[in-house]
């Protein structure tokens, strides 16, 4: 914007996206600007607006925030028991950290599985790495559910793997519906969110370095706690937060493979909202749950600031 | 810089037939797939050297210098370092340190740690590593600078941890890279002494890879000039230039005037050519190994060439032409003569006066005369 | 399923695991992939704002919501060819998942058929439009028991009229129940499912009960001679002590998956929907690995339920509701119902019809004696509600 075009009162846009924000660039920003309004930031003032109402027998089935009283007063009504129960009532602080742990753990062992493939993914040869890169999303073309109901069909009773197990005669084990099953699922279903991201560190990994670092007479296992696994460290917290975080709220994957003792929040939530057409409560639950999964976020985000820039000062 | 003379004289082991070469490198081959990369290199490095491999890329000299360093195992031959055979080595066990064109510093780490690292990896303790740390940065002239990150280094001081950090381990042999490649110009005349300086210090033997043949030349104890795995010419810098085996090895150090020609007098004390390119006869002040009606190639370099307007005495080394372009570079200039055959030659003259009225100027006829040793018969 | 034309019998044709048929993947699949549009809290927030299925010209759709495993395989068909009426239909396996959607409102049903006593306070809630019994001549084929039944939770009649009748009961595996309780156990009693004693022998097999809090509560307070209806304090916390003193014993709570898994021996155990346990027993049959189903009324006594058709208040099409209302009161189509899913049909013109097989089954239509035992649920207010479903999830996650 040249300085005779610029009027003395500053045009809204350049106030929001800064200066020399033309209008070409304002309506680029203003699409996702846009549609995290309409999809995000609206569902969830809605969300958290039911979450402050209390369950009524009705349709809606929750008490309205605003009344219009006598003479036009309005009303606002706020109720805080919602949160108040979830606080108090162990069984949500308990959900909370059951799914907290299931998701930690589904985190780790999806790091131990998926860190050698991306990292041997990352070291093949051309054509080689392409097909085993379309192997990791493969599964992807097929449905969720239905790869999710294919574990099932391993783990049941009379499944494949204790079919296997039978022929050598060893008495079936009980898989599905044990937190053990969930984790299979969990793992199953996250890896490739693990894989990818640690690819695309690994491969851009310099091999100089590593080439540097056996050169100053690392063995290779030093050579990779030193150089390969701190450089990784980027890769490694995507991909973590990819998997631990839609962990947290899964919902399908213990509801098809867990136990009822399988305490996660996102059933929880389900219950809330289907079972006891509790919406407020329901909508609470989501609210904490987003504060759960935001508070994550941005501790890992900071813990990779102070990666990227800690030992400088 | 190149060693003085007098210090070059008593350390010229390459030769003294009866010397232990430091590393040696016998019939070594790497195929990549059908490519060879390095064909049938024998190359023996003495204690003490200042290695140049110059060639162009893709000429096999960084792949002969990973596969000093183990990251490459030869396809065929061997290699030993201080009579040691290097087969099955791998990196991190060999009495070598690299320093890689990329630097290849490692950017979570301080330069401290840096340099640090190969320290860490032989169990020296805390107080000792420190120390060498000290000792290394001020070497390099980097004190005060440890705790900086690679990131928050200029591209010279970056070189310079390279260095700290490939010496650290005070290897017997270190392998460098285009050391001086990423640099600009003025950082690079100034680096190169240092490295020289560092060298002579140490003590240490010097294999350094480069494509920049003035590198090369001022670096070097000894060239190996490398085209297409192969090993050219080996010879100390003056060799080289002055006395280069074949056409490549004249036309890629520095530049030359070659001309083909035909033998018509082989004695033992000279050799009189007569070459139609440049419309004279060579005389050619020392034997020659050829044969009479031989067709081989001599080649001059600009430097050694003399122009003048009146012809001098002699029937041969002498030659007319016009002087189609004139260069004038500062120190000297460069003469475009066209010779009566259509043949340029390139001389240059070094400008001895602020100005010279009466000098050789444009469109003027001259004569291009040299000296019986001024210039190389080449067969090959 | 699909129909065996050889013996002229409607069988469930639910396939053994591996098979390579397995293409509907179970009714319970279908649930689960519209709960699962429910996943995340912005689709939840949407769900308030959903806008209606689609509407296709007026009059000429219905949209049905129904029970799984709950009609016969080609009734829908039949409608569609005799009045041109396309159905969309879907499928649910609890009151509690329908209740949801209509109280969120906008839910685009034409017909759902919950339960009796989760209907009486639904229609307090005004989610129904009353009935244009104008619309329904068919009415008059219903059986007057039934009707006078039905009207304790619609006095008059005037929202709902019934599809269907059964039991809550229990469905077993019976060898296995032999083989770990002995050949003279009784196993015509709520002792398999609430003496831990009893149950624990049969945890290895696997036992299941349904996700449904109001059923559960009245078969542990029926067993513990106490009134089901009963909303007080001490009563609901003895059922939930019985509940929970069960609880480790108990593989998971579902309200469908069970059908598949009592049919292919994954199970031994379930407190189930009678027509339900009968659909595993055929499919049981069908896959001829010799697992042999049954279905028992406890002596104790059991839950008698009606399922209602009742049109939604906002429902698009309330005119080809009726339509298929009628349709399926008419007593060729409801024997043929009947025949197919193994429940009672509320209508008395279609007895003639039905099966002897079926009619003569005292788990389908109950003796006299049996009949005595059984009872009925008034609807529960929303205050004893709440407690109930606080209750039901601590049993649930054994907390």
């Amino acid at each position: 914007m040249s300085q005779s075009e610029t009027p003395l009162r500053t045009r809204w846009y350049t106030k929001l996206f800064g200066p020399g924000a033309a209008s070409g660039r304002a309506l680029v920003i203003f699409a996702p600007v846009a549609w995290l309004t309409v999809f995000f930031v609206v569902p969830l003032a809605v969300v958290f607006g039911i979450s402050l109402a209390i369950k009524e027998f009705g349709r809606p089935p929750y008490s309205d925030l605003l009344t219009v009283g006598e003479g036009g007063t309005v009303q606002l009504t706020l109720h805080l028991s919602n949160y108040l129960r979830i606080i108090t009532d162990p069984l949500y602080v308990t959900a909370y950290l059951s799914s907290i742990r299931i998701a930690a753990i589904s985190t780790i062992v999806a790091l131990l599985i998926g860190y050698p493939m991306a990292y041997f993914i990352a070291r093949a040869r051309d054509p080689w790495r392409n097909v085993l890169l379309m192997l990791v999303i493969l599964p992807f073309w097929t449905s969720f559910l239905l790869r999710v109901y294919a574990l099932s069909g391993f783990m049941r009773g009379n499944g494949v793997i204790n079919g296997l197990l039978g022929i050598f005669g060893i008495e079936p084990i009980q898989m599905m519906q044990t937190d053990f099953a969930v984790y299979v699922g969990i793992v199953y279903t996250y890896l490739p969110f693990m894989v990818l991201p640690l690819f695309t560190t690994l491969v851009k990994l310099d091999v100089s370095l590593l080439e540097a670092s056996a050169d100053l007479g690392a063995k290779p296992w030093q050579t990779f706690w030193s150089i390969t696994l701190p450089l990784s460290l980027p890769g490694i917290a995507a991909g973590s937060m990819l998997v631990f975080i839609p962990a947290i709220g899964e919902f399908v994957i213990p509801s098809l493979l867990g136990g009822p003792s399988t305490l996660m929040i996102g059933r929880v939530l389900w219950d809330e909202f289907f079972s006891n057409t509790n919406w407020p409560r329901a909508s609470a639950v989501a609210v904490a749950m987003l504060l759960i999964v935001v508070v994550p976020i941005m501790l890992m985000q900071r813990a990779q600031d102070a990666v990227v820039e800690g030992r400088t000062r | 810089m190149a060693k003085k003379p007098q210090i070059a004289a008593e350390t010229r082991p390459w030769r003294d037939p009866d010397a232990q070469p430091f590393v040696r490198i016998s019939g070594v081959t790497k195929k990549f797939g059908d490519i060879y990369a390095v064909d049938d290199v024998s190359l023996d490095i003495y204690k003490g050297e200042l290695f140049c491999l110059l060639g162009g890329s893709g000429s096999g000299k960084s792949t002969l210098l990973r596969m000093l360093a183990g990251f490459e195992e030869p396809t065929v031959g061997s290699i030993a370092i201080d009579g040691q055979d290097m087969a099955g080595v791998p990196p991190y066990r060999r009495p070598v340190n690299m320093m890689f064109q990329s630097y290849a510093l490692f950017p979570h780490m301080s330069v401290a740690q840096n340099v640090a690292y190969g320290l860490k990896r032989d169990g020296l303790d805390r107080t000792a590593i420190t120390e060498r740390v000290d000792e290394l940065l001020s070497l390099v002239r980097l004190e005060g600078y440890g705790k900086r990150r690679p990131d928050q280094l200029s591209g010279g001081q970056r070189q310079r941890v390279a260095l700290a950090r490939s010496l650290a381990r005070r290897p017997k042999l270190l392998l460098l890279d285009e050391p001086l490649g990423a640099l600009d110009k003025k950082l690079r005349e100034q680096t190169q002494f240092e490295l020289v300086k560092i060298q002579e210090t140490l003590g240490v033997t010097f294999i350094v890879v480069t494509h920049d043949q003035e590198e090369a030349m001022s670096l070097a104890t000894r060239i190996g000039v490398m085209n297409e795995g192969r090993i050219a010419m080996i010879g100390e810098p003056q060799d080289i230039y002055e006395f280069p085996n074949s056409r490549f090895v004249a036309g890629f150090i520095g530049s030359v005037n070659l001309v083909e020609g035909v033998v018509t007098e082989d004695e033992d004390d000279h050799v009189r050519i007569r070459s139609a390119e440049l419309g004279c006869d060579i005389y050619v002040s020392h034997g020659v190994d050829c044969a009479p009606e031989q067709i081989l190639w001599w080649a001059i370099r600009p430097e050694k060439i003399t122009l003048t307007r009146e012809p001098p005495e002699g029937d041969a080394n002498v030659t007319k032409g016009t002087v189609e372009d004139i260069a004038y570079l500062g120190d000297m200039s460069v003469y475009r003569v066209l010779l009566e055959s259509g043949k340029r030659l390139t001389v240059t003259r070094p400008n001895l006066h602020r100005s010279d009225p009466d000098g050789i100027t444009w469109d003027e006829q001259v004569y291009a005369s040299w000296g019986g040793f001024s210039g190389s018969v080449l067969t090959s | 399923m699909r129909l065996d034309a050889a013996n002229g019998r409607a069988h469930w044709n639910v396939t053994p695991p591996g098979a390579a048929s397995r293409a509907p993947f179970a009714p319970s699949l279908l649930t689960f992939a519209k709960d699962f549009e429910m996943k995340t809290p912005l689709a939840l927030a949407l769900a308030g704002l959903s806008l209606a299925t689609p509407v296709l010209a007026q009059d000429q759709v219905v949209n049905v919501y129904n029970w799984s495993d709950y009609i016969a395989e080609d009734t829908l068909d039949r409608f569609t060819e005799e009045t041109g009426i396309t159905v969309n239909y879907d499928v649910f396996d609890s009151n509690e998942l329908v209740e949801a959607k209509l109280l969120a409102g906008n839910s685009g049903y034409d017909v759902v058929v919950p339960s009796g006593f989760f209907l009486e306070r639904q229609i307090a809630a005004g989610l129904f439009q009353p009935l244009d019994k104008s619309a329904l001549p068919n009415l008059e084929n219903m059986d007057p028991e039934v009707m006078e039944s039905t009207a304790s939770h619609d006095p008059g009649n005037e929202y709902g009229v019934d599809y269907m009748w059964g039991t809550t009961g229990l469905g077993y595996n019976v060898a296995e129940l032999t083989e770990r309780l002995g050949e003279d156990a009784a196993l015509d009693t709520w002792d398999l499912l609430f003496d831990p004693a009893t149950v624990e022998k049969l945890a290895d097999c696997g036992v299941t009960m349904l996700d449904a809090p109001a059923e559960a509560y009245a078969a542990a307070l029926n067993y513990l001679g106490l009134d089901p209806n009963s909303e007080t304090e001490e009563d609901l916390a003895a059922a939930e002590e019985l509940l929970a003193s069960v609880r480790p014993y108990i593989r998971y709570y579902h309200s469908s998956q069970y059908i598949d898994d009592l049919a292919n021996g994954e199970i031994c155990l379930a407190m189930g929907y009678s027509g339900d346990v009968f659909i595993a027993e055929a499919a049981a049959e069908e896959a001829g690995q010799g697992i042999e189903i049954a279905y028992t009324i406890p002596e104790e006594g059991a839950l008698k339920w009606f399922d209602m058709f009742a049109i939604p208040a906002d429902a698009p099409h309330p005119e080809a509701a009726h339509e298929f209302i009628n349709f399926m009161l008419r007593a060729d189509i409801a024997a043929a119902n009947t025949n197919y899913v193994y429940y009672a049909s509320g209508n008395e013109a279609a007895l003639e019809l039905i099966d002897e097989e079926v009619k003569s089954d005292p788990a389908i239509y109950p003796t006299p004696e049996v009949s005595e035992n059984l009872f009925t649920l008034n609807a529960h207010t929303p205050q004893y509600d709440e407690m109930l479903t606080s209750s039901w999830t601590r049993v649930k996650l054994g907390q």
